[in-house]
């Protein structure tokens, strides 16, 4: 019967093995340290410039939400609702916002009217909001617009999934799978083959089953890869569009690929040459992870869609992403589900062949 | 060869025709033995003898081609979760962890076993370290290792211990300190089965030992029944006169009688002593060499 109690003390004692072995801090630290880096020195197309708008609308008629809606996605309009046409010009004249609109009381008859107060000097974006009062107004007054505009849909030129990551998005999503990659393929063989060289390994099954050992090991290579990833977007604090598919996806990746590390700590135990050319194995990896992102349509697309890390990569990035770039779905789940079962019952098979 | 048939059936650790190959090498060759309850039963063989495969074997740690393993009365690997938590190992290498304080490793261990964690402090104060537990054992020499892979075998009171080695690299006194621990398990009930290359610890220690060669069984026996076995040897003795010279007098061949016969009547003999065949003696001659062959190969390979 399987303990749960001897898999969580070999788990703890893996955490704290980790934060006293330097070569796996370096591994773990990397990747976060690459994407906090990238992150503050890329700039971010996807910030809004903004305008401070103050609002004197005492009819309650909705000017504020109607300018919000007017700027769409292209402006970001921070509104401040002001008491009178005074306090409105004293912010204006103090510079605390770009410009006022000081909506005039309802009338039966007539245009809507509101007086705009702009100071001198005013921002080319204060300027852009200030072209929408107007329309806004119509419609917060309920009324036909006094000018009739004629809207022409240009469609876009056809852009690749990756090209609606910015760079930022894109730099911290390699970093991410990077960080997976090498929780996968290097940390978590690293701590077995250690095992297994020490003699440590024939200690521990002394006391405990060997797949509640495995089970500790890859519980271990769950947890570095799940707050990994949770580090790097606390400390770029970017927006992430669906979280729940996001870590989802970077559990799905991490647990299709740690059955894999198992077996490479097993069948190579050592863990010096793990931590010394492990890294020609793991960098592939993530240039075909980041191939998926860009690649047309074709042969390698399709052998690219085979394999669990690209189809991971399009999840993270869909998560990431409020544009979902991949439309993502089952089949992605599907590929990296059968290829974590392959990695696990080919990892069932060489242990029982060692006898672990 | 003695049968070991007088033995009880509850034999702590019973071995039936047991034979473990690995791809065409076979490393022990149906052999059969079995314990009794609190001796200390020591196997002896070379290095490849087969008797590093039988520890990992009757630990659960490899499974056997053939035969039958049992364990405290269980079958061994099938019914191992019964033996778990009753048996425990002194391995013929250091394998703790270095990164790890002596007191960490233990209360691994503690974890393992569902015992509590002050038990890692009170057995490394029994090993005689509790002043260095919470230092980490990379500075611990070889002998302060040696005790801390010793504390941790005891930390689940095993009923049957099992000991790889283990007087390899401890210094004269280490070594002793370990000779009286497991003097004192075996008193108090504790089944010792125990491999070594040191004839002295097998002599000292065992009460009965089996030599292994080439996986299979040899001789097993008490150590003063396998001297005794040795009767093809003529008896000896080494004299020291007292003037300080020193010789060997094969009693059979008559000069030399003739010779010890005078020495005595002439009252020249400081000191005497029969030259008994020793345990390595009798390997040699059932083995066709020394262990100690093997330790200078292992020093050679340095």
């Amino acid at each position: 019967m399987v303990s749960a109690r001897r898999i969580l003390a070999i788990l703890i004692k893996d955490l704290r093995d980790a934060g006293r072995d330097g070569r796996i801090l370096l591994l773990l630290l990397m990747p976060i340290g690459l994407a906090v880096f990238y992150n503050a020195t890329l700039p971010n197309a996807h910030e809004l410039p903004t305008a401070q708008v103050a609002v004197v609308d005492a009819d309650g008629r909705g000017v504020a939400r109607e300018l919000r809606t007017a700027a769409g996605n292209s402006v970001n309009v921070e509104v401040q609702n002001t008491r009178n046409r005074l306090a409105a010009r004293t912010l204006v004249a103090a510079k605390d916002v770009d410009f006022a609109v000081v909506v005039a009381p309802t009338q039966r008859r007539g245009p809507a009217r509101a007086e705009i107060l702009v100071s001198e000097g005013a921002s080319p974006t204060a300027q852009s909001v200030i072209a929408l009062v107007p329309d806004a107004l119509t419609r917060a007054a309920g009324r036909a617009p006094a000018a009739q505009t004629q809207v022409r849909v240009v469609a876009a030129t056809h852009r690749k999934p990756g090209d609606m990551l910015e760079s930022r998005e894109l730099t911290v999503l390699l970093m991410v799978v990077l960080l997976l990659v090498f929780v996968a393929m290097m940390v978590v063989p690293i701590q077995i083959a250690e095992e297994i060289e020490t003699g440590t390994l024939g200690a521990l099954r002394l006391a405990a089953p060997g797949p509640e050992i495995l089970a500790a090991k890859a519980l271990a290579g769950f947890l570095y890869g799940l707050a990994g990833v949770g580090l790097i977007v606390l400390l770029t604090q970017l927006h992430v569009h669906d979280p729940l598919l996001f870590f989802g996806a970077a559990f799905a990746l991490i647990a299709s690929l740690v059955g894999f590390g198992l077996m490479m700590g097993l069948l190579w135990p050592n863990s010096a040459a793990i931590n010394t050319y492990a890294g020609f194995l793991t960098l592939p990896l993530i240039g075909l992870a980041a191939a998926a992102l860009f690649v047309d349509p074709g042969a390698f697309a399709t052998i690219l869609d085979l394999l669990p890390f690209p189809q991971a990569t399009k999840l993270l990035a869909d998560g990431l992403s409020p544009h979902t770039p991949f439309h993502a779905g089952l089949g992605s789940w599907a590929v990296i589900a059968t290829w974590a079962l392959l990695g696990y019952l080919i990892l069932a098979r060489i242990a029982s062949r060692r006898e672990i | 060869m003695r049968a070991a048939s007088a033995i009880s059936t509850r034999s702590p650790v019973e071995i039936e025709d047991l034979t473990k190959d690995y791809g065409d090498v076979r490393a022990l060759d149906g052999v059969s033995l079995q314990t009794a309850p609190g001796e200390i039963f020591g196997l002896l063989g070379h290095n490849g003898a087969g008797k590093s495969t039988m520890i990992r074997i009757l630990t659960g740690r490899a499974k056997p081609t053939s035969g039958r393993v049992r364990v405290l009365g269980h079958d061994v690997p099938r019914d191992l979760q019964a033996v778990r938590g009753q048996i425990n190992l002194v391995a013929d290498t250091p394998n703790v962890y270095e990164r790890a304080t002596a007191k960490e490793n233990l209360e691994l261990f503690c974890g393992l076993y569902g015992l509590p964690r002050s038990r890692a402090l009170e057995a490394l104060e029994h090993v005689r370290l509790g002043s260095v537990a919470e230092r980490k054992v990379k500075t611990f020499s070889t002998g302060m290792r040696q005790r801390l892979l010793l504390a941790r075998a005891l930390l689940n009171s095993p009923r049957v211990l099992f000991l790889d080695e283990p007087t390899r690299g401890l210094d004269p006194r280490s070594a002793r300190d370990l000779h009286q621990t497991v003097t004192a398990l075996a008193a108090g009930g504790t089944t010792i089965f125990l491999t070594t290359h040191n004839m002295n610890d097998a002599d000292e220690l065992c009460q009965r030992v089996a030599f292994l060669a080439e996986g299979r069984l040899v001789a097993l026996d008490t150590p003063r029944a396998l001297k005794l076995s040795l009767t093809n040897r003529a008896p000896e003795v080494e004299v020291v006169l007292d003037d300080g010279t020193q010789a060997r007098l094969k009693l059979d061949k008559p000069p030399d009688a003739a010779a010890l016969q005078e020495l005595i009547a002439a009252s020249r003999i400081r000191s005497m002593h029969s030259l008994e065949p020793t345990l390595a003696d009798v390997f040699i001659h059932l083995a066709g060499r020394s262990l100690e062959d093997d330790r200078a190969e292992e020093t050679d390979q340095w």
